[in-house]
């Protein structure tokens, strides 16, 4: 009972774990993630084939790089659609104002436009598309700080006229000097006219003289070096100085939360479904009251210790919680489920989702429709059940692979272990009590009573070890329930749930899911009518067994062995 | 009861043997080794007798005693039981005859060591008679008989070897048999209830007027029966009367 407790149990966590799509009522999983950086793909430009490629502001989607790397326009989408985290701030009012706010960035995921959704739901096979929106929030306050400032400076050209510096008189008398050796040699090469000199140059009238083309640099040598500094025209260099003009210090508090579009209208599809709700009542269909309202998990009601009923303020606007869920889409749980329009509305991503669940009218046709849509969305990553068990690995992997390999085989063996013990026990005992069988046959007992008496022992016992492996069992599997080992299970496939911000800040765009799940061994009916009812086929074997041993006493034979 | 009392005071009748026995003869085989266990026995047994079978071990006493108990069958020759061809009859026809006709006493008692003296005596009736209280009531009854009434709830293990004795006395009595058959019944015994565990015997068998076959090395028993049968070897060598 033990065995097929914790089988069972490996069971439901695989269920759990490794078929997390089904217990939403989805086959496929459609979204859009940043594939990791060590791609080797190709760069080639496709030209996108749907009518969202190069989408709405904020990046081009399915855009046809192979699924495994952004191109530029993704890349920047998903910059932008991340940025409010780094300067948002700036928004929320002047430097030293007081905040709290929530950001909704997609991490990861990157979002586009709800209408593939259509595209999705004409892929033939499909019986429903839904889409979703599942992002990260961030929940600041603290006092805005202030901001990183930009100044451009330079480039100017700066042309001024100054005032020489007064000259020493031995300067004058040197300056004087060079001019008039200058002028004397003009003069003697008959450029001079008569009339005397100036130094400052210029055209002397009647018989003055003339300086010849050049003189002026002549005389530049005459001048003293302050002279010749003040002359020259100065170019600042051209430079843009980014500087912080007073540190952004702030006592900003971080915490951060995941939150869920869902389609209320839509309650058995969708990241968490109405099946899974655990208390209080589902999203309400009516856009206008749904609008303030919210589900919240159990998980996180828990840890946060909010009610049914308790209502929860973001953004400055109060929702209510209207029902506790416990979703199990592994990877992809959000702590807080809004109605899709609504989230939407409040991350500023109208009309956009990034995830498109998808439900396939035969289970056989499963990847044939996840082909064919990764070829109508190309650079979609198309999740299906499989693939994601595929991508499962960890000790709850490793457990169950061993339960489906050993467990059927030593679930037998210990069977007929039993059942072998059984027997010989019952044999042993049978040949213990020949004298006492002997003695029945011989004051009128048949074989067939004797056999019957015998049967009817072992069945007897058969219920009371029923009665007491079953408690026995029940045990066990409470103890394996109470302490049993947690199974870790990491998951490379379902990227949504492990998107987060700073691995988004850090480039670390690997996205995997490791969660661990506390193996139980949970008691079903149906196990103790097996356990119940293998110890009764054990008594009953060994009751056979025994009978046919005891009828082959002769009574005879028993009495000789007596005297 | 009713049966036992029906038999009650009816000793010695005379009319037609209660056993027949021509040329029996019993032969065992194991392997290749025969044992002629009997050897082509002629008897005549009257009802309401005490008969006491003596010998050395490996004489034939038990053999002839399967044989008289319906719990076996020659291997040749014939046997008689109140007119009626035991030696060609099968394992369901004798099982009835011994249920009702032949009541058995064991050296060790052979009483069943999880039920207490009077579910010993019970069990007895329980091919013959379906009803637990008649048959609760009937062992109390003959437990009362030979003096045990004050020990019904007690378990074998709680009595003494003269107790447990008495109670398979009662139990062999539990179907007012025609014939009661005790295998060295006084083996286990020391003897002061060899004695007590004869003196019953006689009493029981004059009450009831059962036929008594032992089977006995002790000379003392042997005395208290009417009729002496001494094997040797397979063979009867001496046949007497007290």
């Amino acid at each position: 009972m033990g065995i097929i407790g914790v089988s069972q149990g490996l069971s439901d966590a695989q269920t759990k774990a490794l078929s997390p799509l089904g217990s939403v009522g989805t086959d496929i999983i459609v979204t859009r993630t940043v594939a990791p950086t060590t791609s080797t793909a190709t760069t080639t430009t496709t030209t996108p084939t749907n009518r969202f490629a190069g989408g709405a502001p904020g990046g081009g989607f399915f855009a046809g790089q192979g699924g495994t790397a952004l191109n530029s326009s993704d890349a920047a989408a998903l910059a932008s659609a991340n940025s409010s985290v780094i300067t948002d701030l700036a928004k929320l009012g002047p430097a030293g104002t007081k905040f709290t706010h929530d950001f909704f960035v997609p991490g990861t995921l990157i979002t586009f436009p709800s209408a593939a959704v259509s595209d999705v739901a004409k892929v033939k096979g499909v019986t429903s598309a839904v889409g979703a929106l599942s992002l990260d929030a961030l929940h600041e306050t603290g006092t805005v700080p202030k901001i990183t400032a930009s100044v451009k400076t330079g480039g100017q050209t700066i042309s001024t006229t100054v005032k020489p510096p007064t000259l020493t008189a031995a300067q004058q008398a040197a300056e004087r000097s060079c001019i008039q050796a200058i002028v004397s040699k003009q003069i003697g090469t008959g450029t001079t006219g008569a009339g005397g000199t100036h130094p400052s140059g210029g055209t002397g009238g009647g018989g003055g003289f003339q300086f010849r083309a050049g003189s002026s640099s002549a005389f530049a040598k005459c001048l003293t070096p302050a002279q010749k500094a003040y002359q020259q025209d100065v170019v600042v260099p051209e430079q843009t100085v980014n500087e912080v003009l007073n540190p952004p210090t702030t006592n900003t508090q971080t915490s951060t939360y995941t939150v869920a579009g869902v389609n209320p209208s839509d309650p058995t599809a969708g990241l968490v479904t109405k099946a899974q709700l655990v208390k209080g009542t589902w999203l309400s269909t009516n856009p206008t009251t749904a609008k303030s309202q919210v589900l919240v998990t159990t998980a996180y009601a828990s840890q946060k210790g909010l009610k049914v009923g308790q209502t929860l303020t973001i953004n400055s606007v109060s929702y209510k919680i209207v029902g506790l869920v416990n979703p199990t889409l592994t990877g992809d749980v959000s702590d807080i489920y809004f109605s899709l329009s609504n989230l939407q509305s409040l991350s500023t991503n109208t009309s956009r989702i990034n995830e498109i669940l998808v439900s396939v009218a035969n289970a056989k046709d499963v990847n044939t429709v996840a082909k064919a849509i990764k070829k109508e969305l190309p650079g979609a990553t198309v999740l299906t059940s499989a693939s994601l068990a595929d991508q499962v690995t960890g000790s709850l992997s490793n457990a169950r692979k061993l339960a489906n390999d050993l467990g059927g085989a030593l679930a037998l063996l210990i069977l007929l272990a039993a059942f072998l013990i059984a027997g010989l026990l019952t044999l042993s005992n049978v040949s213990k009590r020949v004298r006492e069988i002997g003695s029945l046959r011989a004051i009128g007992w048949s074989r067939g009573r004797v056999v019957r008496q015998i049967m009817a022992e072992t069945l007897g016992i058969g219920v009371l070890g029923g009665v007491v492996g079953v408690g026995i069992g029940a045990a066990i599997c409470l103890i394996i329930g109470a302490v049993g080992p947690g199974l870790t299970v990491t998951s490379t496939g379902l990227a949504v749930g492990a998107s987060n911000v700073s691995g988004l800040l850090h480039q670390t765009t690997t996205a995997s899911v490791a969660s661990t799940i506390h193996l139980t061994a949970p008691i079903r009916f149906l196990t103790i009518v097996i356990a119940f009812a293998g110890a009764l086929l054990g008594g009953l074997v060994a009751g056979a067994v025994g009978g046919w041993r005891a009828a082959r006493l002769s009574p005879a034979s028993a009495l000789r062995d007596l005297g | 009861m009713t049966e036992v009392m029906a038999n009650e005071g009816t000793t010695n009748v005379a009319g037609p043997p209660l056993y027949e026995l021509r040329g029996v003869t019993r032969v065992y085989s194991k392997g290749n080794v025969v044992v002629n266990a009997l050897r082509g026995i002629d008897l005549d047994l009257a009802r309401g007798e005490t008969i006491a079978l003596e010998g050395p071990s490996g004489s034939g006493k038990t053999t002839l005693l399967q044989l008289l108990g319906a719990l076996d069958i020659p291997t040749a020759g014939q046997i008689r039981f109140g007119g009626r061809s035991l030696e060609n009859e099968s394992d369901k026809v004798l099982t009835e005859i011994r249920s009702k006709e032949i009541g058995f006493v064991f050296q060790q008692f052979n009483l069943i060591p999880t039920l207490t003296a009077d579910e010993n005596v019970a069990i007895a009736m329980v091919p013959r008679e379906p009803s637990r209280e008649k048959r609760a009531a009937r062992a109390q009854e003959l437990l009362a008989q030979v003096g045990l009434e004050h020990r019904l709830g007690h378990l074998p293990s709680r009595l003494s070897g003269g107790e447990q004795q008495r109670v398979a006395i009662a139990r062999a009595l539990a179907n007012a048999p025609e014939v009661v058959i005790a295998d060295e019944p006084t083996g286990n015994l020391d003897s002061s209830n060899a004695k007590e565990f004869m003196a019953l015997l006689h009493d029981l068998q004059e009450r009831f007027g059962v036929t008594i076959i032992i089977a006995t090395h002790d000379e003392e028993v042997a005395s208290h029966a009417q009729r002496r049968l001494r094997l040797r070897d397979g063979s009867i060598i001496s046949d007497t009367k007290n």
